[in-house]
């Protein structure tokens, strides 16, 4: 009998072992346990055993029993805390449920990165009032009485204040130079601050031309500056737009405000240089104008030109986005259309 | 401008191998943008010189002609044409295979195929001079008139671009990238500019020596206006086209040619940048005058444009009245005539501003009037005449000089600048040598003279009208002769006196992160004017809103006083795509009021604010919902952007608000904007169908950032804390406010908060109820509270609600 037990004690350890599910056990314990078990009918035939050894098989079968019992249990813990808490049918290939999703304007998101790029050099973000005087937007940048680009520029005047002398002429800003020297009035150099703000002219409209836009311009102002430490911040501004060190070049160019004054080409992104029609095959694509302030500029600052000079650069925010981007009408930028703004993360 | 390289070539010895990319490049990098290169020959591919040998009738077209022609490769062609002047003998332009034409000269450009024309191969094309772009080159009288080469003589075959001498190639500059190098504006002035960047000898022009006794006068009368005028009385000429080669010229630069007497005064302003004009002389009585118009004086123009002048304009005069607008155009009176047989030429200078003046009053800019309002030097009238003079004597050999006056009144002063040369290096951030600089300055045509470290620089005449007249216009001139481009970046020195703190600009970007990252918010821009049907919607009352005096459209003048017009305009175009969203924007707001002078005591601006405003839009959710999530926005502002917290107030209802739902926000005791329920009227004037629009506005500038991450700890709680929820009937009119108050006034030390969990009305509730439960949190800091004890406070809390407000327990 000793021998059986055993044999069915190692029979049960093996498939209790063995068992993959918690039914297999249930199986395990009404063929071992149960009443109609081996080891309950095992039971049932003590009283054919020798009287001397009925107490220790007694014992034996009893031990086997709670053995066999106890490795049970033990399994179907383990077995249950193996268990996926669903059905193995649970589909893990249906899409999720987007998060509430919103999102900063691609115009803002470019300029806080500009912004972040420009601190870390350490240069102030100046910020300026959109309505200004045609004081600042003309006379103070060295634009003569007569420079074509009063007119050209067609600006917005406001009603009652489009007359008069310039200091009484008000306009909504055509630019955002006017401002700098607002800055430089008020702070002492040197100066090194980005100046991000949106700018309007009067124009008619279409995919590439706006009435209201965006700039940003970088300035930085102090005494033994040479022209070409305006590359830096040419190159910082591209860099951190593109993601990429991109080939610029400077060329000779013609604003009041600025002497020497430069146009600032990128080399095109779209083609590698190689020219396409997005540059129209020369490979560069003009991106900004910069330059040393001019001397009147710096004076109607009330700095000294022979002592402080500078660099400045102002670059279209809306162009270089739709350059990153391949938006193809600068229109979009100011649509308030969700269809447009949700695409930029 | 479009600049024609044989053309530059007359005046500098540009190497026939030059490489015109780099020509292209180096003009673009150092004086004016080269905007393409055009070969004019690209044009003409595939179209060749053919003599007609036979013309016969087709057999089945009255208009049509079935001509063979020889077109050089010794294989007569046949080609069908509906011309009228055909002729055996004659040259003609044929477009074979592959050249591209257009019919009749207008549409989209087609490439000429083999074809069968009513039955009949035709090889190619015998063409009009529309069709192949020479209209003005060679006018057609009639539509169907064949363009004749007969006066071309060469040999059937050649390539039209050849036999025409259109070889040639195109520079088209940026005028953009010129204004301020009035030098630049002619063919001579870039051909200046060539000979320095590449050290190549310039054509010099002798002035012209007239000598001739004649009582021949010129009078100027204003001679602030006129430094100069130069008046050739000249008989001998007519009117007959002028030689192919200048026609072709003034052609292939933009311009028509006329007859040789317009066309040599065109010519000589391509070539020179002096406009020149020549008047019948025969025509002119007395002596001509140069004054200012009387008012209301009347001009006809050669344009037949009849202006009535203002004493300010400048005019050519003679003894009877005005016969030309001086600088801008001709008048009808005095213009070249057919017949006309004795001329005045007339190469003046005239004063710039007066004339761009004179040209925008009448909007009648030409191409005179561009080149003299950019300030051409007086000097180079004698290259004008010059040049005129060697053309007139070219195509009149009977010409005489008859009378000749050479006014020059006001002489031109060469600008002279002292330069610093330790300055210079400075600037430049080179070490150049004494010899490098002169070097680079003389080649322009500078007198240049070194003394120590003192530079005295003498600008040429041509650049001495305002283009160089300080030292830093001295420097570009050395640095761009120099490359740009061969300068290295140079690194700029930065100082750290301290941390860039600018709270306030944080602040708003903070605002902007949270709304737009955190809650889901979509950032917009908007105009700064707003639509007069959101406006008179949403504001209702235009009293301190600027105006725009030339606006967009006539219903965009006013100028935003609030963000909520355009944002209540942005719901409406959203809400045809989207049925639940919320949007913000963050711009500048304008008041017609609190004017200041901030920055220069003459200026005086109107108030200027920051503000930020959002709405949020729902067709599903409920309106307490949809509160609730504005009311979070706000409430939690605060704890994500550092900056004082709200409180919020009923005082003033927003106008575009719904009655009861509605909040003023505060910080402290300033009122720093509002929020509410879009009113159900204001709504539907905006065109807004379904969508439930909440809205809020704050003004930014009032806002308080917190001058650090400022954060205040308390230490944990040592013993449990236990949240217990009440619910209990209050009328209906009770507010949160004043149950919470109640609550934490009973503060007895254990009750730490008060919590709303929710509200509700409706079934099992009694009518002017509302069942709120409240979570309180309990806990002692000496001890572990029993489960008595926190139901007694439980109950007292209950007690004062009953006692203060009226609570009832809810039947459970």
């Amino acid at each position: 009998m000793k021998d059986k037990i055993e044999k069915i004690l190692s029979e049960a350890k093996e498939r209790i072992t063995g068992a993959l599910a918690e039914s297999e056990l249930q199986k395990v314990r009404s063929e071992i346990v149960g009443k109609q078990g081996t080891l309950s009918l095992l039971l049932k035939e003590l009283p054919t055993v020798e009287v001397s050894l009925r107490p220790e098989m007694g014992k034996i079968l009893n031990q086997a029993k709670n053995k066999v019992t106890e490795l049970i249990e033990e399994k179907r813990m383990e077995l249950k805390l193996k268990a996926s808490e669903v059905s193995p049918d649970f589909d893990c290939s249906v899409p999720g449920v987007m998060p509430r999703n919103g999102g900063l304007h691609p115009i803002t998101q470019m300029c806080y990165d500009l912004n972040d790029a420009f601190r870390s050099m350490g240069f102030e973000v100046f910020q300026e009032d959109d309505i200004t005087s045609e004081l600042y937007a003309f006379d103070k940048l060295n634009f003569p009485d007569n420079h074509p680009a009063r007119e050209s520029m067609d600006t917005y005047w406001l009603e009652g204040h489009d007359s008069g002398s310039t200091n009484e002429k008000l306009c909504l800003r055509p630019h955002l130079t006017g401002g700098s020297v607002r800055y430089m009035q008020t702070h002492k150099p040197p100066y090194r601050f980005v100046y991000p703000g949106r700018v309007y002219r009067n124009e008619t409209t279409d995919a590439h031309h706006e009435r209201a836009f965006f700039q940003y311009e970088a300035l930085i102002v102090d005494k033994d500056i040479t022209f070409t430490s305006g590359k830096v911040l040419i190159k910082s501004i591209l860099s951190k737009v593109f993601g990429t060190d991109v080939p610029v070049r400077m060329r000779s160019g013609f604003f009041p405000f600025v002497e020497p004054g430069f146009e600032i080409d990128m080399q095109c992104q779209v083609c590698g240089g190689k020219g396409c029609s997005v540059c129209k095959h020369v490979g560069w694509i003009e991106v900004m104008p910069g330059g040393s302030p001019h001397p009147n500029v710096l004076r109607a600052a009330g700095l000294d030109p022979d002592e402080y000079t500078g660099f400045y650069v102002n670059i279209g925010l809306d162009r270089l986005v739709m350059m990153r981007y391949g938006v193809d009408d600068v229109r979009l930028f100011h649509s308030a259309d969700l269809r447009f703004l949700s695409q930029f993360r | 401008m479009k600049l024609s390289l044989s053309w530059i070539k007359d005046y500098v010895a540009l190497p026939d191998d030059t490489d015109l990319k780099k020509l292209a490049y180096d003009l673009t990098m150092d004086t004016v943008e080269v905007e393409d290169v055009e070969y004019i020959g690209e044009r003409f591919e595939n179209m060749l010189v053919g003599v007609i040998k036979e013309v016969n009738p087709h057999p089945d077209a009255d208009k049509l002609r079935v001509c063979i022609v020889d077109i050089g490769d010794g294989e007569d062609k046949t080609i069908v044409c509906g011309g009228i002047n055909l002729a055996v003998g004659m040259r003609v332009a044929v477009s074979v295979p592959g050249a591209v034409v257009r019919w009749h000269g207008e549409g989209e450009p087609v490439v000429i195929k083999k074809s069968k024309l009513r039955g009949v191969e035709s090889y190619g094309m015998i063409c009009a001079s529309s069709e192949i772009g020479l209209g003005d080159l060679f006018p057609a009288a009639e539509e169907a008139e064949i363009l004749d080469l007969s006066a071309f003589d060469v040999p059937a075959g050649t390539p039209i671009a050849k036999a025409l001498g259109l070889d040639d190639v195109l520079l088209e500059i940026d005028n953009k990238s010129m204004t301020n190098r009035p030098d630049l504006w002619g063919h001579y002035g870039i051909a200046r500019e060539i000979a320095a960047l590449y050290k190549l000898p310039l054509k010099k022009f002798e002035p012209a020596a007239i000598d001739v006794a004649s009582d021949f006068n010129v009078e100027i009368i204003d001679t602030e206006r006129c430094p100069r005028y130069i008046g050739v009385e000249m008989s001998g000429v007519e009117v007959k086209p002028s030689p192919f080669e200048i026609q072709s010229r003034i052609w292939r630069v933009g311009m028509r040619p006329i007859n040789a007497l317009v066309d040599i005064t065109n010519y000589v302003m391509l070539a020179t940048g002096n406009p020149t004009h020549a008047f019948d002389a025969d025509i002119i009585k007395d002596h001509i005058r140069v004054r200012r118009a009387d008012k209301n004086e009347k001009l006809l123009l050669l344009n037949g444009k009849e202006l009535e002048l203002c004493e300010d304009d400048l005019v050519i005069a003679d003894g009877e009245g005005a016969v030309a607008l001086a600088g801008v155009m001709g008048g009808a009176k005095d213009s070249i005539l057919p017949d006309t047989k004795r001329v005045i030429l007339e190469v003046a200078n005239f004063e710039s501003t007066g004339i761009r003046r004179t040209a925008l009053r009448y909007d009648n800019r030409t191409e005179a009037s561009s080149r003299y309002e950019k300030a051409v030097d007086p000097e180079r009238c004698d290259q004008a005449l010059a040049l005129s003079l060697e053309y007139f004597k070219e195509f009149y050999p009977e010409l005489k000089i008859t009378g000749y006056c050479d006014k020059y009144v006001k002489k031109l002063k060469r600008a002279e600048i002292d330069v610093d040369l330790k300055w210079l290096a400075k600037r430049l951030g080179k070490d150049l040598t004494n010899d490098e600089i002169r070097s680079k300055l003389e080649i322009l045509g500078f007198d240049v003279d070194i003394k120590g470290d003192n530079m005295h620089v003498i600008a040429p005449t041509w650049r001495s009208t305002g283009d160089i007249s300080i030292k830093d216009d001295v420097m570009e001139e050395v640095a761009r002769m120099y490359g740009y481009d061969n300068f290295e970046a140079t690194s700029f020195n930065t100082s750290f006196e301290g941390i860039i703190n600018q709270k306030d600009i944080a602040l708003v970007r903070n605002i902007k992160e949270y709304l737009a990252i955190r809650c889901g918010l979509q950032e917009v821009y908007t105009y700064p004017w707003m639509n007069d049907v959101f406006v008179n919607a949403v504001l209702q009352d235009t009293k301190g809103v600027l105006k725009l005096s030339t606006p967009p459209a006539p219903d965009l003048s006013f100028l935003r006083s609030s963000l909520l017009p355009n944002l209540c305009e942005a719901v409406v175009k959203n809400e045809r795509y989207f049925g639940e969203f919320s949007i913000f924007e963050e711009a500048q707001v304008f008041f017609d009021e609190d004017y200041t002078s901030p920055y220069d005591a003459s200026e005086s601006l109107p108030k200027q604010r920051r503000h930020i405003a959002a709405a949020f839009a729902s067709a599903g959710k409920s309106l307490s919902e949809l509160f609730r999530e504005v009311k979070g926005t706000l409430e939690y502002m605060p704890r994500f952007t550092h900056m004082e917290g709200f409180n919020f107030r009923k005082e003033t209802k927003p106008v575009w608000a719904d009655n009861v739902v509605w909040q003023n926000i505060y910080v402290g005791d300033v009122k720093v904007g509002d929020m509410g329920l879009l009113d159900k009227k204001v709504s539907m004037d905006c065109g807004i169908k379904n969508l439930s629009v909440m809205l809020f506005e704050i003004d930014t500038t009032l806002l308080k950032p917190l001058i650090s991450r400022t954060n205040k700890f308390t230490h944990l709680a040592e013993y449990p804390e236990t949240d217990y929820d009440i619910s209990m009937l209050f009328d209906s009119s009770v507010t949160w406010e004043e149950i919470r108050e109640v609550i934490v006034k009973k503060e007895s030390g254990i009750i730490k908060n008060a919590g709303f969990v929710d509200e509700y009305r409706g079934r099992q509730i009694p009518a002017g109820k509302k069942s709120v439960t409240i979570r309180l949190t309990i806990g002692s800091k000496e001890k572990t509270l029993t489960s008595e004890e926190i139901e007694k406070a439980a109950g007292s809390v209950m007690k004062q609600l009953e006692k203060r407000l009226g609570a009832e327990l809810r039947a459970q």
